[in-house]
């Protein structure tokens, strides 16, 4: 895992403009997301972890947003100055996403059949050599089995919706085996109970943890290099979640896709993740191993989150709270976002941003924090 | 939590099974073996026997569109006399010969509202279906590409002015101001009335596409990787299509009244040459027969009303045909193949068990916490 990242991203900023208000939602965000890594980004709600999510692979609306500055490094090219046109060529089996809403990201006019095949029959072009994308070297499974012929594959595709065309074209693709078996193999891949029956349904006729596993399946079918999960288990009760987030994790194994995982959930993250960085105000605070950065937090607001989470440090007692509020970003703290709420605060934080990137003393190796007193935080009671 | 198998998910009991049991049985009974055509025609079977009045409607446009399509290829199996076809019998009243009686001239008016059906539809049917692609178009691409400051943006600005400026004059006068500008004549009447037309099918077709292309799905239609060209015409249009086809069939019978306004007061079509029921009325009305003869007109009247009805009853359940969500619950089609009691039962025993295997994320976090 010592190669180069699979995404780079270096000196983020990203800023709304509403009206004549303008919001720094990411200020100055680096990250780097290896092969084979899932990287969990925690955070307050509002403190820029989904814009960030949304802006790698350039799903934000611009406008609104707008990115200030900074670099998105991906497939050796700077993702922030490709034209928004090319990039459908890059989502997808490059990039691709997971959504929060897992009940309204299936299309409710078609069936499952019709979506699986749909995110197949990107990546099946793609590797025909409309658009190289791919880099990965060795299939997760055998994909020998190609649609034989253009033109059946063409019509697998319908293009009028809904009418005559659409249905003589789906019955076509109903009659393509090859297509039909490998969306039936991510189906099963994604331990869907028999698949066959679930071809022919529309999305609402399926349980919410059904339709996220059917995400999941059409996102893995395109075997996409990066995937960004943005709260994939927020809307799922917990014992859905537990189902998601196992199967999550055999599926990163078996297709070797890095994540990054967002989450405000500290216990989610804790299961997933490899490395953790925390977010608040728009700036990454901490950055580190999952397992050193709960062990040994070097920042106040880690601290802070992790006193407040039910899983931690608390198993008697009432759980505590930040006091104050996250700061208005469109006129942020001067200084370290964090000081108004910071138990160590001292005149230089209300006057200096933190340090990016620094390793403070006693920590693993990657653990980086955004304090001008990291050393300190270990004495926070 | 993963001390509560019940509450793993059951994917082999959906709630929906106890009350459509019988309907699904008999569903499944009917539909077994069938072709996917076939299983389309049950399923609208089942949707038309749920609303009765749609069922009405249907029947009376399957009704009116066959007798088009026999007017237009063999007249001589519905009536005997031609268009324009004078006779002998001058001022009939409606008889077995006549069913609507005759006119002063001889001419049969049912044979008149005959041949008037495929013209009166073929023009509805031009000036809806050219407002519904040639409006529906362009608010297709005003409602998606409206971003500012792109050039997609300024089209859109400029559609939906010049939109908005044809809504601002009152349709009908519009429609009446340019058909007496451009004459007498069926491409007239459709020119006319399709240049007032069209905007609303802009305006309707924008704000549809503008509350779906928000929607969570075409955002991760996009994260797959899906160009927009496909995203318009997969994912927005066939989600915009439902109200947009909803509308366009109750406005066949809008744009049918407006046609038969337009021929009562004289701008319309040739009668007799050309058959068209608003121009009838018109002809019979300043013929001053409605007092003496009121069949020359009950006839024509009768033909717009049942049709506007038609087409309207249709309409109104339409959506539920079109929609996949109500159509299976008024269908009350099986979504799901029969199991046996036990099979589900053993089902359920094997989710509960793979419940039970996974480890929460409470342990694990705490794992993570404790010292290596």
């Amino acid at each position: 895992m010592t190669d180069a990242p699979v995404v780079s991203i270096q000196d983020l900023s990203i800023d709304y403009v509403v009206g004549a208000g303008r919001f720094s939602a990411v200020s100055n965000v680096s990250l780097d997301v290896f092969r084979g890594h899932v990287v969990g980004v925690v955070g307050e709600t509002g403190c820029g972890k989904s814009t960030l999510g949304q802006a790698i692979p350039r799903l934000l609306p611009e406008p609104p947003a707008y990115i200030r500055g900074g670099r998105i490094l991906f497939q050796g090219q700077d993702l922030v100055k490709v034209p928004l046109w090319k990039m459908p060529a890059i989502r997808g089996t490059g990039i691709n996403m997971i959504f929060q809403e897992p009940l309204n990201s299936l299309n409710p006019a078609y069936r499952i059949y019709d979506q699986v095949a749909e995110a197949i029959s990107i990546r099946h072009l793609r590797e025909k050599g409309k658009t190289v994308i791919s880099h990965r070297e060795t299939p997760p499974f055998d994909y020998s089995r190609r649609p034989t012929s253009d033109a059946a594959e063409a019509l697998s595709r319908p293009v009028i919706p809904g009418g005559a065309v659409a249905r003589v074209a789906r019955n076509a693709a109903e009659r393509h085996p090859e297509l039909r078996e490998e969306v039936l193999d991510y189906l099963r891949l994604v331990r869907i109970n028999d698949p066959e029956t679930i071809l022919s349904l529309y999305p609402h006729e399926l349980s919410g943890g059904m339709r996220q596993r059917v995400m999941i399946a059409m996102v893995l079918s395109e075997k996409p290099s990066l995937l960004i999960a943005d709260e994939p288990t927020s809307a799922l009760d917990v014992t859905i979640q537990a189902q998601v987030l196992t199967l999550m994790k055999e599926l990163i194994e078996e297709v070797n896709t890095s994540i990054l995982f967002i989450s405000h959930d500290l216990g989610v993250i804790a299961e997933t993740a490899d490395e953790l960085g925390v977010m608040y105000a728009g700036k990454m605070v901490e950055f580190g191993p999952v397992a050193d950065l709960f062990e040994n937090p070097r920042h106040p607001y880690t601290k802070a989150l992790l006193r407040a989470s039910p899983t931690r440090y608390k198993t008697d007692g009432p759980l505590s709270s930040i006091p104050g509020n996250v700061p208005n970003l469109s006129r942020p703290p001067p200084g370290c976002r964090f000081h108004p709420r910071c138990p160590i605060a001292k005149p230089k934080c209300r006057r200096e941003p933190g340090p990016d990137h620094v390793a403070p003393a006693g920590v693993a190796e990657r653990h980086t924090s955004a304090c001008h007193y990291a050393q300190e935080v270990p004495g926070i009671p | 939590m993963a001390g509560s198998p019940s509450t793993g998910e059951p994917p082999s009991s959906p709630p929906r099974r106890r009350f459509t049991d019988r309907a699904r049985g008999a569903g499944r009974a009917a539909a077994r073996g069938l072709t996917s055509f076939g299983r389309s025609v049950v399923i609208l079977w089942r949707v038309l026997r749920a609303n009765p009045l749609t069922l009405v409607g249907f029947v009376l446009v399957v009704l009116i569109a066959a007798t088009a399509a026999i007017m237009v290829t063999v007249p001589s199996l519905l009536t005997s006399f031609g268009v324009d076809q004078l006779t002998l019998d001058y001022n009939q009243a409606p008889s077995l010969h006549h069913l609507f009686g005759t006119d002063g001239n001889g001419i049969d008016i049912f044979a008149m509202v005959l041949y008037g059906l495929p013209v009166d539809l073929a023009i509805a049917f031009a000036i809806t279906g050219v407002a519904l692609i040639g409006g529906g178009g362009l608010g297709l691409f005003a409602g998606f590409w409206d971003r500012p400051g792109s050039v997609g943006g300024a089209v859109s600005v400029f559609i939906m002015r010049v939109t908005d400026i044809f809504l601002s004059f009152p349709s009908l006068i519009l429609a009446l101001a340019i058909a007496v500008s451009l004459g007498r004549g069926v491409w007239q009447l459709i020119v006319a009335v399709l240049l007032t037309w069209w905007p609303y099918y802009v305006r309707l077709v924008r704000g549809e596409t503008l509350a779906v292309k928000h929607l969570p799905y075409i955002m991760a239609a996009r994260a797959a990787g899906v160009n927009e060209r496909r995203i318009v015409l997969r994912h927005v249009l066939r989600n915009v299509l439902e109200p947009v086809i909803v509308y366009f069939t109750l406005d066949i019978g809008t744009v049918l009244v407006t046609l038969s306004t337009i021929g009562y007061v004289g701008l319309g079509v040739n009668y007799p040459t050309t058959p068209e029921w608003g121009s009838m009325i018109s002809y019979y009305q300043n013929a001053g027969l409605i007092g003496t003869y009121p069949w020359t007109v009950l006839g024509p009247g009768a033909a717009i009303f049942i049709t506007v009805l038609a087409f309207s009853l249709l309409g109104d359940g339409l959506r539920d045909v079109l929609d996949p969500r109500s159509r299976r619950v008024l269908a009350g089609t099986p979504s799901r193949p029969s199991t046996s009691p036990a099979e589900r039962e053993e089902e359920a025993e094997e989710v509960a068990g793979e419940v039970l295997e996974i480890p929460g994320p409470l342990p694990s976090a705490q794992e993570v916490n404790a010292p290596a």
